[in-house]
């Protein structure tokens, strides 16, 4: 009876055990890159030699404990030095630790080969969200949170990639090895994508550099992983991989779209058109601090509506989107945002919510005298 | 010498007899052990060096 128990209970523990090495949200994934395979790999490796190692150590103990005790009339055997037995212990964890480091150290030099990329893609982070600029490709977007304030207040359901969906991800050729360059305009942030087993820290001032080739295409989530300010949870980062062609395509249109808005600076805007452009890049990244109706959360972040000192002085509305305030929550935008974008939220937070100036700033405007340098 | 060679590898493998120690505590002197400790370190630098050199490889 005793026995039929013991194997019922080690059966459990058998199917539990294996179960682990697919088990969704209990193990880490397997992913879609070679190297991702072959951290898992290692990962479950290193994971059974522990699992001997346990079952081993806590056997022999548990057993001695049970044969030799007191009640049966086991003597404690009493000596200091037994050399045999100290080499033996010392020998078997070296030969484990040497064991395990040669794989580990042949996955990290595979992590660390970032030569010979087909395409460089620079990850910047910023409070509260990612940019990326596909270099010598002049194409460059943000990626901003698309999940609903209706959702983060609990006033909607929940959808199905709640705080893991973004306006724009991140586009890769599928089978092509792309080189990651990882920064941050502000603090430190962490771009972490699970089944690319990437997670590196973007750093302000420094460049870090990473790699993936992805075998399957698919959309593929992950969120920051360095605790970067109050929006921390709201940076999520959506890599979406696509056929090589695909790729092709996509980027030539991305150029083009680029080519159309750097022509959009030079033409005269009707204050309708900048409104209504405005009202998007103002609910994405300005809406977050300032909040949708412009009340702003004060002290921290000012109110846009009705904010007299604001409407007054144009030209310091301007600086302010343009350079930030310094010492402030208030970043830079020239660098995020293009020219038609920042003369659009400036008209925009000029107009909207009662703010009634009129005011149509040109892209124009921004770009001759406030992005000229 | 090869006695106090042998000390110092057993100090590093950190398993010595105690019978060893003692002789070394009464008949030896600090100044050799310490010489031999220090050329040994550095053997054991340039070791890790090349095996991680060989690695890098």
């Amino acid at each position: 009876m005793r026995k039929r128990l013991l194997w019922t209970a080690g059966g459990f523990a058998f199917a539990g055990l294996s179960g682990l090495a697919s088990a969704d949200g209990w193990n880490m994934p397997v992913g879609v890159t070679d190297v991702s395979r072959e951290i898992h790999s290692l990962h479950m490796i290193i994971f059974w030699i522990c699992v001997v190692i346990g079952v081993v150590v806590f056997g022999a103990m548990f057993y001695s404990l049970f044969r030799y005790r007191r009640s049966q009339g086991a003597e404690a055997s009493n000596f200091h030095e037994h050399t045999t037995v100290e080499v033996i212990w010392t020998v078997i964890p070296l030969l484990i630790l040497v064991g395990m480091a040669v794989p580990a150290t042949a996955t990290l030099k595979s992590m660390y080969d970032t030569t010979e990329a087909d395409l460089d893609v620079m990850v910047t982070g910023q409070q509260w969200r990612w940019r990326y600029e596909y270099l010598g490709e002049d194409v460059a977007f943000t990626s901003n949170l698309a999940t609903s304030r209706e959702q983060i207040a609990g006033e909607a359901a929940k959808g199905e990639d709640y705080l893991l969906e973004v306006d724009e991800p991140l586009v890769l050729p599928a089978g092509r090895k792309v080189r990651l360059l990882l920064t941050s305009d502000d603090v430190i942030h962490s771009w972490w994508v699970p089944d690319l087993a990437v997670k590196q820290d973007a750093v302000p001032g420094f460049v870090n550099e990473n790699w993936v080739r992805i075998n399957e295409p698919g959309i593929y989530r992950g969120q920051c992983a360095e605790l970067c300010g109050r929006d921390h949870a709201f940076m999520p980062v959506v890599v979406q991989a696509v056929e090589p062609e695909r790729f092709d395509a996509w980027l030539a249109q991305r150029k083009e779209a680029a080519a159309q808005e750097a022509l959009g600076v030079d033409r005269d805007w009707s204050l309708e058109a900048l409104m209504e452009r405005g009202e998007r890049v103002y609910g994405t990244i300005c809406a977050s601090c300032h909040q949708p109706d412009g009340s702003g959360s004060p002290p921290a972040f000012p109110a846009l509506a009705g904010n007299q000192a604001l409407l007054d002085e144009r030209d310091r509305h301007i600086d302010t989107v343009v350079n930030g305030v310094s010492g402030t929550a208030m970043p830079a935008f020239r660098s995020t945002l293009n020219p038609v974008e920042i003369a659009a939220v400036i008209t925009y937070e000029r107009n909207a919510w009662g703010n009634d100036t009129g005011d149509a700033v040109q892209p124009s405007t921004i770009a001759d005298e406030w992005l000229a340098d | 010498m090869w006695q106090i060679i042998k000390s110092v590898l057993a100090a590093f493998f950190g398993v010595q007899k105690e019978a060893r120690r003692r002789e070394d505590f009464e008949k030896g002197r600090a100044a050799p052990f310490i010489i031999v400790g220090v050329l040994m370190a550095i053997v054991l630098v340039i070791l890790v060096v090349l095996v991680a050199t060989l690695a890098a490889g």
